[in-house]
């Protein structure tokens, strides 16, 4: 290693080269972004031979010209391939023997899984905010329960059924349309997998929602809690974070999903 | 001969013969970066060998957003372009170029991990933790090993403008400047191949049973704005 401007010269790339070679890796690095932009070939298994060429012409840019080995002495270049094949060995024998062992790791995946429901929203599964899976469990209630403090439409003769069904569109998010599923927001005590801590809690909604809105009765009240909810939000109701239940989230609900729901939500009492 | 040993004390002992004919400390630098290569490449198997097996979401496809890592990649490649003209200032003893390289260098690289630590805390506000599934272990891991090693390149950096500050580097101490850009470059390119693997190839893996609702939204969020 020589101090003398004269031998760095000799020694190392010009600007030129320097600049020839930035331009050079933002142009691989381009090509590479290009070469996943299409939908079809994102994850595809063909893609991956092209990026680990584009990414190792990369590699060997920097080493040889940044790092100058290029014009280094000899047993720098191979001090450091060296260790790099050494590297290189250690990913091929893990990965080697770990798929060796379990050909079909992915299937174990494939059956352990837990259903994932994508909240656009807020980002990860929705599923993973409540304790427990729901099992769905229909409710075997009488169809007439008595006394209800809820003015006249409150659902008439198949209230079991219908009930039955707005639990299930309640823990699943599926009637006959499709929605997330209540439950990974909203609690409600007796109902088993019905966690939720990010929305209002629903146990006793069935006799305060007649109280909510002045002039509003509870089914109405609920109705449109459902498909406009934060179209009235009424005061003292406690949420954990506001304004996340927007109405894409139950933007999937037919009109006899709803009615399951309201009558499931007004036995909640 | 204290004369002597006073002057060697401040001038880097470049100059001595060795048997290899490589400096020491030059040499040092190149065999812990190969060493290094295996501490990466451990990391790496570790990510490859629990690919795809997390068994609660969120997974890669749903979060991993490729076009704001492919702009903090960008930046790290501009900040290895700085770094080699901070070296070549350095050769060229022209005084204002080298502190201005080596600042231009550790800035780039903090703009970089100011990109990861809003990687990270998006992650996090998206449900992915180090301890949520394989994926956020072997992702958070890696990138985070190598997060540290761009913070020690930059402190180390620092460091160095505040000796070109003071005038201390020149032609006769390039050797200084020359192994912390063995460093930056080196971390340079573990990050070529972790953007390749984790992002480009990884990043769209879906989570077991191929969800049909799992659509890389980050990306079409991305191209819906232009």
């Amino acid at each position: 290693m020589s101090s003398d401007p004269g031998v760095h010269e000799s020694r190392h790339p010009t600007l030129k080269q320097y600049v020839g070679i930035a331009i050079f890796l933002f142009v691989v690095t381009i090509v590479e972004f290009v070469i996943i932009l299409p939908m079809e070939f994102r994850g595809a298994g063909w893609t991956i031979a092209p990026l680990a060429i584009l990414s190792a012409i990369k590699f060997a840019a920097v080493i040889f010209f940044y790092m100058h080995l290029k014009f280094d002495n000899r047993l720098l270049t191979w001090v450091f391939l060296g260790g790099l094949a050494l590297g290189f060995a250690v990913v091929l024998a893990l990965v080697g023997l770990f798929t060796a062992w379990t050909p079909s790791a992915r299937s174990f995946a494939d059956d352990h899984a837990k259903p994932c429901t994508l909240d656009h929203e807020l980002g990860g599964c929705l599923e993973d905010r409540v304790t427990a899976p729901p099992p769905v469990e229909p409710v075997t209630d009488p169809p007439e329960t008595g006394s209800e403090p809820t003015p006249a439409e409150a659902p008439a003769a198949p209230a079991g059924g219908l009930v039955a069904t707005g639990q299930q569109i309640f823990l699943t998010g599926q009637g006959e349309g499709a929605a997330t599923a209540c439950f990974t927001c909203h609690t409600i005590d007796g109902v088993p997998g019905a966690t939720g801590l990010l929305g209002p809690d629903l146990t006793h909604i069935g006799t305060e929602a007649a109280t909510r809105q002045p002039g509003v009765s509870a089914e109405d009240y609920l109705r449109q809690s459902i498909t406009d909810p934060e179209g009235f939000v009424a005061e003292g109701v406690e949420r954990a974070v506001p304004g996340l239940m927007l109405p894409a989230l139950t933007a999937g609900l037919t009109d006899g999903d709803v009615d399951a729901l309201v009558a499931f939500l007004l036995e909640q009492k | 001969m204290a004369h002597h040993t006073e002057i060697s004390h401040h001038a880097p002992e470049e100059e001595h013969p060795t048997t290899t004919g490589i400096n020491n400390r030059k040499l040092l630098m190149w065999v812990f970066l190969s060493s290094d290569c295996l501490f990466f490449g451990s990391l790496i198997a570790t990510y490859m060998v629990y690919r795809g097996q997390s068994l609660v979401g969120p997974y890669p496809v749903d979060i991993i957003d490729v076009p704001i890592t492919t702009i903090s990649t960008f930046v790290l490649l501009c900040s290895s372009f700085a770094m080699v003209r901070a070296l070549a200032a350095t050769n060229e003893d022209r005084q204002g170029a080298i502190i201005f390289w080596l600042l231009t260098t550790a800035v780039l690289g903090a703009i970089f991990i100011g990109f990861q630590v809003y990687e990270f805390n998006l992650f996090k506000t998206e449900g992915l933790r180090i301890d949520t599934n394989l994926f956020g272990t072997t992702f958070f891991t890696l990138t985070g090993f190598h997060g540290a090693h761009v913070t020690l390149g930059i402190v180390w950096l620092l460091g160095l403008a505040w000796v070109a500050k003071r005038g201390r580097l020149g032609p006769k101490t390039a050797l200084d400047v020359e192994l912390a850009g063995l460093y930056w470059h080196f971390v340079d390119i573990v990050w070529i191949v972790i953007f390749t693997l984790l992002y480009l190839i990884g990043g769209f893996d879906t989570g077991p049973a191929g969800d049909p609702s799992l659509v890389p939204h980050s990306i079409t969020g991305f191209l819906g704005l232009i």
